[in-house]
């Protein structure tokens, strides 16, 4: 059992009248690797972003290290630093080079110095490869490369938890490897990993615990070899034929 | 066509005249026109930093109530000087401070008024520009900003403001364009502008055409060169295509396969031996290839 460092405790999600969250109860430890899979709008990714505070929830508490952040007058900034976040479509700064991104968050909101910075976001930019291009703008890059910047730029920051938000599903079959290579890096490097993810190799092979949600619940909730070896519940079990089919 | 030759001699008429004036009016023009563009743009980019601060229901009330008044009052600024005359305004400060405060407060000189009243206008237009501008841009980009931890000022001024600038570029030339030209109004608080030479030459000389004839070719001349430089600051925004890879870096991932562009075996592709025998096996080729021809 390693130390806890989220505790999402009753949580709800509403947008309008839809409820996309029920009642989400849920830990992360440290070094964890989670993945959590689901069919599209079970909300998946909602869950993610109201970790991440980039969704205010509706309901229920989100407990970092035992402070509840979505109190009134939690300082949602400092709280995010410290929870690294890698999107779907990468959200690079467009305005910035590979490594100005890299350093930008380190500078400003961690407050290192330029060196500092630059060398530590080369060590990260290096482990995932993209050490070359640091010169080259978002634009000029692949997207299989976006997004190990996006990893890198995140990793700069040394943060606790790091959430991925379908991390490969805005990449062609090729570039889905590279990016998986250097998630199962840090994975096996022992960072605490919460990932949203329709790559069932991946979760069944290199995550520590996978969680089924379904229609805003969490349906199961368990190791790898529980969840894809003999699921409880019919649901995951139906969710999951549909992959092994296919 | 002695029509012509006549408009001729009177324009010379006027510049050997008045042709001092003319220049000073230039001078004035582009100098309150860049001025006013220059401090616009600062008021159009605070007051749409302003306009976007985020605000959410959860938030505590105090917060909500100071966010909500401060875009009431961007809007009631915006629209109170889009909506009303540059010339009128300028009335209304010039002479509308002396009179309510029996004259207390007043502008001993015409440069100040002038660039205030320029500056607010420009102001109220960037002022949506802006808006637009930063709603143009990807919400990914300020939820990537947010996600490392930014406050909503850093995410303005490292990340978003710098990409809207690039895009409500041709807005800021706009205004310019029509700040060289707008300020002729300015005239009415004496202020000496190309047009108020115009009225100064008119005045005295009775050209009416020749001098106005001056005036449009002056203006045309200053607009055309403001949008040819705005073009080439566009382009130099946009900056190079191109990227220099960096692979002499020593810690690369390439490293232990690649080391350095002179070591490694001969049938290395990168060794310096293959690569001067492929420019000399090409030398060659491009020699037999000439002479067959």
């Amino acid at each position: 059992m390693g130390e806890l460092i989220l505790q999402v405790n009753h949580l709800s999600k509403s947008f309008g009248s839809n409820l996309v969250l029920r009642d989400i109860d849920f830990t992360v430890e440290k070094g964890d690797v989670i993945s959590i899979i689901g069919a599209s709008g079970s909300g998946k990714s909602t869950l993610l972003r109201c970790i991440n505070l980039l969704e205010t929830p509706t309901s229920g508490e989100i407990l970092y290290h035992g402070k509840n952040v979505v109190a009134r007058g939690v300082n949602a900034t400092e709280y995010r630093s410290h929870v690294g976040m890698v999107f779907q479509s990468f959200n690079l700064f467009n305005n910035m080079t590979v490594l100005e991104n890299c350093m930008v968050g380190q500078t400003k909101v961690l407050k290192r110095g330029k060196e500092e910075a630059r060398q530590h976001a080369m060590k990260y930019l290096e482990e995932v490869g993209m050490a070359p291009y640091i010169n080259a703008k978002p634009r000029q890059i692949s997207g299989g490369q976006k997004q190990r910047v996006a990893i890198a730029r995140a990793m700069a920051m040394d943060p606790e938890v790091l959430l991925f938000d379908e991390p490969t599903s805005a990449l062609d079959p090729e570039m889905v490897g590279e990016v998986l290579s250097v998630m199962q890096r840090l994975a096996e490097e022992g960072m605490t990993m919460l990932v949203v993810t329709h790559e069932m190799a991946f979760a069944r092979d290199v995550s520590t615990r996978v969680v089924y949600m379904n229609q805003g619940v969490i349906c199961e909730d368990g190791s790898p070899e529980e969840l894809f070896g003999n699921p409880q519940k019919q649901e995951t079990r139906d969710f999951l034929s549909r992959f092994r089919n296919s | 066509m002695n029509k012509f030759a006549q408009l001729g001699s009177d324009i010379v008429k006027l510049l050997s005249k008045y042709g001092g004036s003319y220049i000073s009016g230039i001078e004035n023009t582009l100098i309150l026109a860049l001025a006013g563009t220059f401090i616009g743009c600062l008021i159009g980019f605070i007051c749409g930093m302003l306009n976007t601060i985020p605000c959410a229901k959860t938030d505590h009330p105090v917060k909500r109530f100071f966010v909500g008044l401060i875009r009431a009052i961007v809007r009631v600024y915006v629209e109170v000087f889009r909506g009303t005359p540059m010339v009128l305004q300028a009335v209304f400060m010039y002479y509308g401070l002396p009179y309510f405060t029996n004259n207390a407060v007043k502008f001993s000189g015409y440069w100040i008024p002038a660039l205030v009243v320029v500056s607010i206008n420009t102001g109220a237009y960037m002022a949506e520009s802006v808006r637009g501008g930063i709603i143009s841009i990807d919400p990914g980009q300020t939820e990537g900003a947010k996600a490392i931890g930014m406050t909503h000022v850093q995410t303005m001024t490292n990340v978003i403001l710098p990409q809207a600038f690039r895009n409500i570029m041709p807005q800021i030339g706009n205004n310019f364009i029509i700040n060289v030209k707008d300020t002729s109004v300015m005239f009415i608080i004496g202020f000496p502008d190309f047009f108020a030479a115009h009225r100064a030459a008119v005045g005295a000389s009775y050209l009416y055409f020749p001098s106005a004839t001056v005036e449009m070719a002056g203006y045309l001349t200053m607009t055309l060169i403001a949008s040819f430089l705005l073009r080439w600051i566009e382009k130099k925004l946009d900056g190079d295509s191109s990227f220099e890879l960096v692979l002499d870096d020593q810690l690369t991932m390439t490293a232990g396969t690649y080391n350095h562009p002179d070591k490694g075996t001969p049938f290395d592709e990168r060794s310096k031996e293959y690569r001067d025998n492929l420019t000399e096996s090409m030398k060659n080729r491009n020699f037999t290839a000439r002479g067959e021809r």
